[in-house]
């Protein structure tokens, strides 16, 4: 049995460590080494790149990454609780609701951001609308700002905080929410003291699988960002491409999942089965 | 309480879907901007006949057939074999590959090919995105069969292979069978994630490898006129139709 | 069983894919932004060979997938200020001038240009360049690159997402040379546009013409070929030569080492630098081309742009680019780093 089982998992151990651990291994070599004249890589071994992070430039920009990551992530919490709600009251609609969520998601991201820089151009929907309606005489400044880039993320990772809040609300009782009605609790009580705490687990799971994505992102701000916001995910294939500095932008990427993982793990070490 | 879930699902619904849906409108305007100015399929037209774009297309189709192919069979006998006895570092090998940012795969991938080019005389090719998409497809198809498969009775197939089954006989008839639902979510997942990348496919293309999300891109930047409307209509409706399609399927079996 | 043939057919077509038609093959690495339709299919025509042309958006993009020094690409067209440092990264093949008849063909002044004095190394072939695109019915046109930092254009410009552009513009401005590196003039011009950035409504390439012919930017710095195709679409447009001075950049056709086909890149080479090639691009895609005999074919509308042909005294206020010692290009990339972040 042991010896079929090796069989039956050798093709997927092989593809990881083709495409997973011997990048990271030449990453982490890259990493120390040293960018020639105009490019490429060559050898002076040297800990500069490593040192070159805790530069307050590149340090504030993964901290800025953070921190809109984060933002993205509790909105999409906020937003996607009423959602998640109300699917778990949707009755025989559940799945239909379900997949609606899902829907976007099967739409590329470049798509649904291009339709976001679509609507948000100053001759785009929303402006055209605001302006007929008379709400306003000149276009807003929509697109090409962190409002946008927030915007983008919120909304491409919206699903993915709406399916794991769903399944943790989906489990709960509904007798607990009349047992806190019958003690006396309003509606909005019984949320905040019985609803939200039993979900938790949900919100956990919910709030890794946004966080983490927004973190690296790079397609969102370089669409809706205009050139003008930078963030981890920018700053990172810049060195790869117009800067050409592939030792520090392997140092970067290097930092970059040293805390997902670190994340990764707290997590896991939180709940008792594996993450997934 | 009730009646502000209710609308704040309702204005949140329109909010997922509304862009898209305003893309596909707008992909029948007959005028280049967000003025109405009737119905045309002109710009579907225009699409049709820009042969960069078809051939993208079908190094996009091509690409993600082989990579969902591939990382369908891989991902499915890595969650078989762990569902019969776990691993922790593979497990962990799966989600450090599911976790880390598009950006930084991307990255590593072609650091890892420009290397190995030096000593090999190779090219990034098709072959190189093909292996890159069958990559980062992998993790995906292995949890979800392997969430799959965590619901199912282990002791099935041992009774299979009591009444005298042998190990894989017992896996086809018995295991299996119920698994193919999963199997097919599981490839349409691997499918639609490649033949949408753009991030890791335009760090590791070559020569011939133009897909169609690089097209996209290009276009998108260049100040997006109406063609990516209709292309981006398109793609999503034939996507979507295949979800829909493979749900009703599953209902079905 | 049905899982085994799964693979089978897609891993025959894929060896089918690998063998090609025979064919000699040509891949071609060029500008995205103007490659006229009929110029590949007439030379596939007329030697029979097929090309495989790719596209990027910039010379940064160009060199990463070149770097290698394994891409596949035959032929590319890095900017001439990419010239230099393209041949130090031992990425070039000495061009063969006997197999490049119709060299003498070029104008006189890219006949023995700064870059390459002898032609050794690369073909001149199409040149421009940057200024300023301005719409006249927004606001009144700026004349000086120090216009673009006044607050009656606030959020309605846009600079190009290129920190040789962005501080050339800032140099310019302060008097200094375009190519001026050292430290000191580095930090000026990166203050300058520091202080400019709150105006910009977005640092953009082509995307920004979109914008200027849709009416919603009353001026953008650009190239003078995408600016010369928004004024197609929207004749009211203007371009703009800064009055302190604007950049010139000649993209050239360079053969790469690694090339197994130098023979035939070096007729494609040849091939561009005929007249009604030429004249066909620059008509097509409105781009300067070098080679003088162009003018003979070209119809007078496109002769008269000045976005193409400048006149002498303005062409005199311009200043090629030059490519950066390794030490300042390194501080220009953390300067434009900064100047995204802030």
């Amino acid at each position: 049995m042991s010896r079929s089982r090796t069989v039956a998992v050798a093709p997927a151990a092989a593809l990881l460590i083709a495409t997973v651990a011997v990048p990271f291994v030449i990453l982490a070599s890259y990493s120390f080494q040293s960018r020639g004249a105009y490019g490429g890589v060559i050898p002076p071994w040297t800990m500069e790149n490593w040192q070159r992070l805790a530069d307050p430039l590149y340090a504030g920009i993964l901290a800025r990454s953070f921190l809109v990551a984060a933002l993205s992530t509790a909105l999409c919490l906020f937003l996607a609780f009423p959602l998640a709600m109300a699917i778990t009251r949707g009755g025989r609609w559940k799945n239909l609701l379900l997949a609606l969520v899902m829907l976007p998601f099967w739409t590329s991201l470049l798509i649904r951001t291009y339709a976001w820089m679509f609507l948000l151009r100053d001759t785009g929907l929303v402006n055209t609308w605001l302006m007929r309606m008379g709400l306003v005489n000149e276009p807003l400044p929509l697109l090409y700002n962190w409002g946008a880039v927030v915007l983008g993320l919120v909304y491409a990772h919206l699903p993915f905080m709406v399916l794991p809040l769903y399944s943790a609300l989906e489990r709960q009782e509904p007798q607990l929410l009349e047992a806190a009605a019958d003690l006396g609790a309003r509606d909005w009580q019984a949320f905040w003291r019985v609803t939200l705490p039993l979900a938790a687990p949900g919100i956990r799971s919910g709030v890794l699988l946004v966080f983490i994505p927004c973190v690296g992102t790079y397609l969102i701000p370089d669409l809706l960002g205009g050139g003008k916001t930078i963030l981890a995910g920018t700053l990172i294939q810049n060195q790869f491409t117009a800067a050409r500095d592939w030792p520090f932008g392997a140092a970067l990427s290097l930092a970059l999942m040293s805390v997902v993982l670190v994340l990764l793990w707290l997590e896991a070490r939180r709940s008792q089965e594996a993450l997934l | 309480m009730r009646r502000w879930v209710a609308l704040s699902a309702v204005l949140l619904y329109a909010f997922l879907h509304a862009p898209l849906l305003v893309l596909a409108l707008f992909s029948f305007n007959a005028g280049r901007f967000t003025v109405w100015e009737g119905f045309s399929l002109r710009w579907y037209e225009e699409a049709w006949r820009d042969t960069r774009l078809i051939e993208a297309a079908g190094n996009s189709l091509w690409i993600a057939a082989a990579a969902t192919v591939l990382a369908t069979v891989a991902g499915t006998l890595c969650a078989y074999g762990l569902w019969k006895r776990g691993s922790k570092p593979l497990m962990s090998g799966l989600a450090v590959s599911l976790v880390t940012p598009e950006i930084v795969t991307g990255v590593s991938l072609l650091a890892l090919f420009q290397w190995l080019f030096r000593y090999a005389g190779l090219q990034l090719g098709m072959h190189t995105v093909i292996l890159a998409h069958t990559g980062f497809c992998l993790a995906f198809v292995a949890l979800v069969v392997l969430a799959r498969l965590r619901t199912m009775d282990r002791t099935l197939e041992e009774a299979a292979m009591d009444l005298g089954a042998g190990e894989w006989e017992a896996f086809r008839r018995v295991t299996l069978p119920n698994l193919a639902p999963a199997v097919v979510s599981a490839a349409l997942l691997a499918f639609t994630i490649s033949f949408d990348d753009y991030v890791i496919t335009s760090l590791v293309a070559g020569v011939d490898t133009e897909t169609l999300p690089m097209v996209l891109y290009a276009m998108a930047r260049r100040g997006g006129s109406p063609v990516v409307n209709a292309i981006s209509t398109g793609i999503a409706a034939v996507l979507g139709a295949g979800i829909l399609l493979s749900e009703a399927l599953r209902k079905r079996a | 069983m049905k899982r085994r043939s799964l693979i089978v057919f897609p891993a025959l077509g894929g060896l089918a894919g690998c063998l090609r038609t025979g064919r000699r093959r040509l891949n071609v690495f060029h500008w995205s932004n103007y490659i006229a339709p009929g110029t590949l299919p007439r030379f596939e025509r007329e030697t029979g060979v097929e090309v495989r042309l790719g596209t990027y958006e910039s010379n940064e993009e160009m060199l990463a997938r070149v770097l290698s020094g394994n891409s596949g690409w035959d032929v590319a067209f890095p900017s001439n200020y990419f010239i230099g440092p393209m041949r130090e990264l031992g990425l070039l093949a000495p061009l063969q001038q006997a197999r490049l008849p119709r060299l003498d063909g070029l104008e006189p002044r890219f006949q023995q240009p700064v870059w390459d004095p002898r032609l050794e190394w690369c073909v001149p072939l199409y040149w421009g360049s940057s200024g300023i695109l301005a719409n006249p019915r927004l606001a009144p046109a700026p004349e000086r690159y120090a216009d673009l930092w006044e607050l009656r254009y606030a959020r309605r410009i846009t600079m190009l997402d290129d920190p040789a552009e962005v501080y050339g513009a800032a140099l310019k401005k302060l008097g200094l040379p375009l190519n001026a590196h050292a430290p000191e003039q580095l930090r000026r011009a990166h203050e300058e546009a520091r202080r400019q950035k709150p105006l910009l409504r977005a640092y953009l390439n082509a995307e920004a013409r979109d914008l200027m012919v849709a009416g919603e930017l009353a001026a953008c710095q650009t190239w003078a070929t995408t600016a010369q195709q928004a004024m197609i679409a929207a004749p009211h447009l203007r371009f703009v030569y800064p009055r302190e001075g604007f950049a010139l950049y000649a993209d050239c056709g360079v053969v790469l080492r690694e090339s197994k086909r130098k023979e035939l890149a070096h007729e494609f080479l040849d091939y561009l630098l005929r007249a009604e090639v030429a004249a066909e691009v620059a008509s097509e895609t409105f781009t300067a081309t070098a080679v003088r005999a162009v003018r003979d074919h070209l119809p007078v509308e496109v002769l008269a742009m000045e976005t193409l042909f400048p006149p002498a005294e303005t062409f005199a206020r311009g200043e090629w680019f030059e490519p950066l010692p390794p030490a300042a290009q390194r501080l220009r990339d953390r300067l434009w780093t900064e100047l995204k972040a802030s």
